[in-house]
């Protein structure tokens, strides 16, 4: 007879777990185990999917340059100085400025300016021009900022011709910072200048000077020689624009440049990072990345693909402004964190806390 | 040599680097292999296991780092900590495209989450022995898992007959991509492991509890796609499925399984002895998410 009870009493518990599963498998499919309060995964960074827009909107701010509105679902919010890679429906893989509100998450805006074979172009704005019509999808990669807007009491900018896309939204920014600012814009004619109705009404007066070649010629930069420390100076343009402007600045002191080639993409200027738990400063050259400068201090550092994607790398910062060049980390997590192997620093220090 | 002693059976060591990947899920549908909820949920419980499970793998060899004294251990480590990391992160990126097909997975990863991070996470252990005993054990652990994972990796790229029945070719994609990286780094946790510890007993016993573990996250993950698939009245999953599923070829078979538990116990396995890296190489080489993204 104990047997039996037995028995009895096994099936009966089985039973039950049986019924407790099943009417769980909806809510709480692992139970008995708990569930983490805040869940994790599926609510990822979607850095392996491609991130895709639709060209809502087209128009031309001036004479051989189109505007671009691409419209899309959760975009990152930017700071000025961005830009996006728009991978062209023939797979060609171009650069562009975003010119348009950082804190819009449903669109972005870009423009170019047609260049063509003849003028050196290489294809991909005369794609852009002739083939991103209403309705196109294509994939964007970024938004990444390798031109940010640093805190600063007054700035200078330098413009030339298409290179206003960045510089728009930080004279916006510097703008409703209460800066004080001030932009040289230069192109060949005032009809080839796109937004300039925008920027003399910000400039209101005296901030803003245009400088069109067919009327006055190149720009007199003299009056870079005698910017004060604090004010930033700022270019985007033409290789020759920003050369000019590197050679009229003060003895030691550099303009923060935008340039769309590879060469752009590693290199920086050099800084300094303090190690706080360690005790230990490094310096980081401008060819060498702080994971490389920090690995010396600290050989047991852990990093995998130093491209940028992995994450492994990521390290807490303490002080200091950071340059993030990866395209994996969230806005969230871009406040208080980097990616050792690819970011950099947009001032002179950082401090992380290792 | 003695047979007793795991050895790598070539001299086939490539140079680990974690690769950058991009899958579009967009013209994925839900049930990727057509006509096939079954076959197509019980591999999608990768998606729900890996993202949570990959992450803790990252977690766990980050602390194991230091431990390392042989240089070119550590070096494979590391390309095997940025390798799983993307793994994670890609699969993590198929929940948003189930949800938005009606299929949440929230419930069944919120528990993932928790089992990796609090219950194999790191514990409140007082420094010394103990925490050193608890790194090894999940160190263990992880060569377990990693035994399935690289003789699921091999079946994978062999796996013909999902694409003779026109399985989604993404999806193909994201599985051979990880299962060539599988395959590709097969010997790492491995050999973490017999140069940490390397003790048969922990050995014996994490393969046990990991093995246990795998089936009941498994089985429960299967039946939960299958209970709250939108386009499924009465969906069921049973073990006799599984195992005409795995005959026909769209599922590992039941008794190449049931063979493959022998081989991690025998104190002769080494995982350079099953799967084959050359053919790895060649899918990584051509595989679209790994080469550029579809
Ligand atoms: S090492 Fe991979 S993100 Fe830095
Ligand atoms: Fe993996
Ligand atoms: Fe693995």
């Amino acid at each position: 007879m104990p047997r039996f009870t037995t028995v009895a009493l096994v099936a009966g518990a089985a039973l039950l777990v049986r019924r407790a599963v099943r009417s769980r498998m909806t809510t709480a499919p692992l139970w008995p185990l708990p569930a983490l309060d805040e869940p994790v995964s599926g609510y990822g960074r979607g850095s392996t999917v491609p991130r895709k827009v639709v060209v809502t909107g087209r128009a031309t701010p001036a004479e051989g340059v189109v505007e671009l509105r691409l419209e899309g679902t959760g975009l990152p919010s930017w700071q000025p100085g961005a830009h996006v890679d728009l991978v062209l429906p023939s797979g060609l893989v171009r650069q562009y400025s975003l010119c348009g509100d950082p804190a819009d998450t449903a669109s972005y805006t870009v423009a170019t300016r047609l260049i063509e074979a003849g003028q050196g172009g290489r294809g991909g704005s005369r794609e852009v021009h002739d083939r991103l019509r209403e309705g196109v999808e294509i994939e964007i990669r970024g938004p990444r900022n390798r031109f940010p807007l640093v805190a600063a009491p007054s700035y200078v900018f330098v413009a030339g011709g298409i290179g206003i896309t960045p510089v728009l939204p930080m004279l916006r920014a510097a703008e409703a910072a209460g800066a004080d600012w001030r932009l040289v814009y230069c192109g060949r004619s005032r009809a080839t200048m796109p937004y300039l109705d925008e920027i003399e009404a910000l400039g209101g007066g005296d901030r803003v000077s245009v400088v069109a070649e067919d009327v006055s010629g190149f720009p007199d930069l003299g009056f870079l020689a005698h910017v004060p420390a604090e004010t930033l100076v700022y270019c985007c343009g033409p290789e020759g624009l920003m050369d000019a402007v590197t050679a009229a600045m003060p003895e030691g002191r550099a303009p923060r440049l935008e340039r769309f080639s590879a060469a752009a993409t590693t290199g920086g200027t050099a800084f300094e990072v303090e190690l706080r738990r360690s005790g230990r400063t490094v310096q980081v050259a401008a060819d060498r990345s702080v994971l490389a400068a920090v690995r010396e201090e600290l050989p047991g550092i852990t990093y995998s693909c130093r491209q940028g994607f992995c994450g492994t790398c990521r390290q807490r910062v303490l002080e200091g402004e950071i340059d993030h060049r990866d395209e994996l980390l969230t806005d969230a997590e871009r406040g208080d964190s980097m990616l050792i192997c690819v970011s950099r620093c947009a001032g002179k220090r950082l401090v992380l806390d290792l | 040599m003695s047979n007793t002693q795991p050895a790598p059976v070539a001299s086939e060591h490539v140079e680990l680097k974690a690769r950058k990947v991009s899958f579009d899920w967009d013209a994925t549908p839900l049930h990727w292999v057509p006509g096939d909820p079954f076959t197509t949920h019980t591999i999608n419980v990768l998606h729900l296991l890996l993202p949570a499970g990959e992450r803790w793998f990252v977690h766990v060899y980050k602390q194991a780092l230091p431990y390392i004294t042989d240089d070119r251990l550590r070096a494979d480590v590391i390309g095997f900590i940025g390798q799983e990391a993307v793994h994670s992160q890609a699969h993590d990126d198929v929940l948003p495209h189930l949800r938005e097909q009606g299929l949440d997975p929230t419930p069944y990863t919120a528990q993932v989450d928790w089992f990796f991070e609090k219950l194999l996470g790191d514990r409140t252990l007082p420094p010394g022995r103990p925490r050193r005993w608890w790194l090894m054990e999940r160190v263990a652990m992880i060569a377990a898992i990693e035994h399935y994972t690289a003789f699921l990796g091999n079946w994978v790229l062999n796996a013909d007959e999902l694409d003779r029945v026109g399985a989604d070719p993404t999806m193909l994609d994201l599985l051979r991509w990880h299962g060539a990286e599988e395959v590709e780094h097969r010997s790492v946790a491995f050999e973490l492991f017999m140069h940490l510890d390397g003790g048969y007993r922990r050995r014996a016993r994490t393969w046990a509890l990991a093995f246990s573990a795998l089936v009941f996250l498994w089985q429960r993950g299967v039946r939960f796609f299958m209970e709250n698939d939108p386009s499924l009245l009465d969906g069921k999953a049973s073990f006799g499925q599984f195992v005409r599923k795995g005959r026909q070829g769209v599922l590992p078979s039941t008794p190449d399984m049931l063979r493959s538990i022998p081989r991690y116990l025998s104190r002769a396995y080494h995982p350079s002895q099953e799967g084959d890296t050359a053919q790895a190489m060649a899918y990584l080489a051509s595989s679209p998410g790994a080469n550029g993204g579809h």
